[in-house]
């Protein structure tokens, strides 16, 4: 069997928007999936019934459902609810972000929940109150102890961007399926493509389990 | 907003779905039969002093943990047949990647799982006159087993999930069935909608399960 | 009037009852010692005088101001006033793992207190200085020894100016090599007229650094002496079992 992987040379333009528009997708789902999953936390972890279980429901569901469906819903629903036309791009981008959000929620609630008691029974020896417990002892610990959760999931959104050449948006995947139809050779594109993703997620997994290593030492005191 | 809901296709396409179901869950099991097995092969392999077992393992690991799931399964569908000169179904090639998928990040659970063993018990085998066979089997393999059982199951719950994605490679799944309605009926909302619902319906109870999983499993190992 | 002052402490874990009716006074320059099997309610009592504890009835009064009144419907009214005449130390440290040793030292006179940073930097380098770990200054509580993070923890109870000092088990979590520092620091204090009330299960120790020492079981104080007589000369029956298992123990 012949390989001939020169004629990607030709392409490389074509491939790197389509990488870039992947970068796209995700540095707006996860910038956003912050701000959205900050806001979700604090519902789950609220004293408020009504405010926890919609919070709650919201990330279980995204959570046990497929993205890819999540993003039909979006893509095809939201339309028709909203009454308005929403381009691909602002669908698969909103379908991203409640997803990041749902995702980072857990992180910011598992690192708040990880600190332990002991600490907060330190606050009340030394009478700090309640809002300079918040601040200036819990928040920064649990954001510390977020950070190697909240990493992954940028590798996971990484991923799970792929999804969005399904509703016709170019990103790396599509571009590359494009080609592969079009030059009618899917071992020399695919795989290349293939390298292409791996060439970007596996030097951030390797940042997670680093920075998680480092950060157990720190907060372990 | 002033949609009118019409749930008349969703019902008359009912049995479809729950067709495209069965073909989901069938996806799913075989899936996790590969992914259980190969996976905690792989962590054993994993933990020979060999380097050419350990490099060809690693590299198969990462590389199925770092590329989207999606890439995997096209590259699958496309290249194989080419490569191999096989022309297998597009089912058979979806449990494929699916469960190569999955044992990768299996393997990694049961690795961890196996770290967590405490080394006492590897002396404690060789004491007791156990072989490397016995050890992995009696000793190492119920525990890693336990340890990572809550994991073990996110993981597969995960690839449920996850086989929503060969309906892009025309597998007649939950989720082909289910677009397949909704263009055909104009009908996205209340299809997709039921879609996602038995989706949930199915890997809610499942994730539930995993959280009390765990806290049993916590006790039991307490030692 | 004794500077503490306990009288009819109740309380209670759900149907688990750890004291029904505790009483228990201390001068101002006491340093007393609390001993007895685990589960005697030792470390309770001093998470309740700190206020980390719901109690169910009874009063604590420090230096004749009642700060906890137990109350039927096992809720308790705290005044504010507790931690900032009492500090604490905790057998696990429960260093701020975020912050360096000068921030953790900083962070209650500055952020409660309203201290002016500088002053509050000063007075902490001092203690520092005072306990051998000035040069630890920058340093984060991970980079630290078990016995360093303690001295810091007991430098950060300090920082307030407490007038009482409860130190709860602080040597149980270190190696053996280190609680010497720690006991030292301890010692320190002492001589400088700190009052304290301390539960450890060093005995030792406890002869040495105390003035009075309790002996409590299941929820009752069985008997209280100086040194030298309760560990010389026991008068309790009970007393003498549990100091003849644990010296024996001991070797």
């Amino acid at each position: 069997m012949d390989f001939d992987f020169s004629f990607l040379a030709e392409y490389s333009g074509v491939l790197w928007r389509g990488l870039l528009t992947t970068l796209q997708f995700v540095g707006i789902a996860v910038v956003l999936g912050l701000v959205w999953g900050f806001v979700l936390s604090l519902g789950r972890t609220s004293s408020n019934k009504g405010l926890y279980w919609l919070a709650t429901l919201y990330v279980e569901f995204f959570r046990g459902t497929p993205v890819l469906v999540q993003l039909f819903w979006i893509f095809f629903c939201l339309p028709l609810f909203l009454g308005v036309e929403l381009s691909g791009f602002i669908s698969a981008v909103i379908a991203l972000s409640l997803y990041s959000g749902a995702i980072t929620s857990e992180s910011f609630r598992a690192a708040l929940k990880s600190i332990d008691a002991s600490q907060f029974d330190a606050c009340i020896a030394l009478g700090l109150p309640q809002g300079v417990q918040t601040v200036f002892v819990i928040l920064p610990q649990a954001m510390l102890r977020a950070i190697p959760n909240l990493l992954s999931n940028v590798v996971s959104l990484f991923k799970e961007s792929a999804l969005v050449s399904a509703v016709g948006m170019a990103d790396l995947m599509y571009v590359g399926q494009n080609i592969a139809n079009n030059v009618a050779r899917p071992i020399e594109i695919l795989t290349a493509i293939a390298l292409i993703y791996f060439a970007i997620g596996f030097p951030l997994t390797r940042a997670v389990s680093l920075v998680e290593g480092r950060l157990l030492k720190v907060v372990k005191a | 907003m002033n949609y009118e809901f019409d749930w008349f296709y969703v019902k008359k396409g009912f049995p479809q779905l729950i067709e495209g179901l069965w073909l989901t869950l069938e996806l799913t099991l075989w899936a996790n039969v590969i992914g259980l097995v190969l996976g905690f092969l792989v962590a054993i392999g994993m933990l020979s002093k060999i380097k050419a077992i350990v490099w060809p393992l690693t590299a198969y690991i990462e590389f199925f943990r770092c590329t989207p799931a999606l890439i995997q399964l096209v590259w699958f569908f496309f290249c194989i047949p080419i490569l191999f000169n096989v022309w297998w179904s597009a089912e058979f090639m979806g449990i494929l990647a699916l469960g190569l998928n999955l044992a990768a990040f299996n393997a990694e659970a049961y690795r961890a799982a196996i770290q967590a063993i405490p080394h006492a018990h590897t002396d404690a085998s060789t004491a007791l006159g156990l072989n490397v066979f016995q050890r992995i089997i009696h000793v190492i393999l119920p525990q890693a087993l336990i340890l990572s059982l809550p994991v073990l199951i996110t993981n597969g719950i995960g690839i449920f999930q996850q086989s929503a994605l060969v309906a892009l490679i025309s597998v007649e799944d939950l989720m082909y069935q289910g677009r397949y309605i909704s263009t055909q009926t104009f009908r996205p909302i209340e299809t997709l909608t039921t879609v996602a619902l038995i989706y949930f319906a199915v890997s809610f109870p499942v994730s539930q399960a995993v959280t009390l999983i765990e806290r049993r499993t916590k006790r039991l190992l307490a030692n | 009037m004794a500077f503490v002052e306990i009288d009819g402490l109740v309380k209670r874990y759900g149907s688990l009852s750890i004291f029904e009716g505790f009483d228990l006074h201390m001068e101002n320059a006491d340093r007393l010692v609390l001993i007895g099997p685990s589960g005697c309610g030792k470390s309770t009592l001093l998470r309740c005088m700190m206020g980390l504890e719901d109690i169910a009835g009874g009063t604590i009064r420090l230096g004749g101001d009642d700060y906890i009144q137990g109350a039927t419907d096992g809720r308790m009214t705290l005044d504010r006033r507790v931690q900032k005449e009492v500090g604490m130390v905790f057998q696990h440290y429960t260093l701020f793992p975020h912050l360096s040793v000068l921030g953790n030292l900083c962070l209650a006179p500055v952020r409660s207190r309203g201290v002016k940073k500088s002053e509050a930097r000063d007075k902490a380098m001092g203690l520092l200085e005072r306990f051998g770990l000035a040069e630890r200054a920058n340093f984060y509580p991970s980079q630290l020894s078990g016995g360093q993070k303690q001295r810091v923890a007991i430098a950060r109870a300090l920082m307030l100016d407490p007038k009482l000092m409860l130190f709860d088990e602080v040597t149980s979590a270190l190696d053996p090599e280190l609680v010497v520092e720690v006991e030292n620091t301890m010692m320190e204090l002492a001589e400088g007229g700190m009052p304290m009330m301390i539960v450890t299960h060093d005995m030792h120790f406890a002869r040495s650094i105390a003035t009075k020492v309790v002996f409590q079981e299941r929820g009752k104080v069985i008997e209280a002496a100086a040194p030298d007589d309760l560990f010389g000369n026991p008068q309790q029956e009970r007393t003498r079992d549990f100091l003849r298992n644990v010296l024996h123990i001991e070797g």
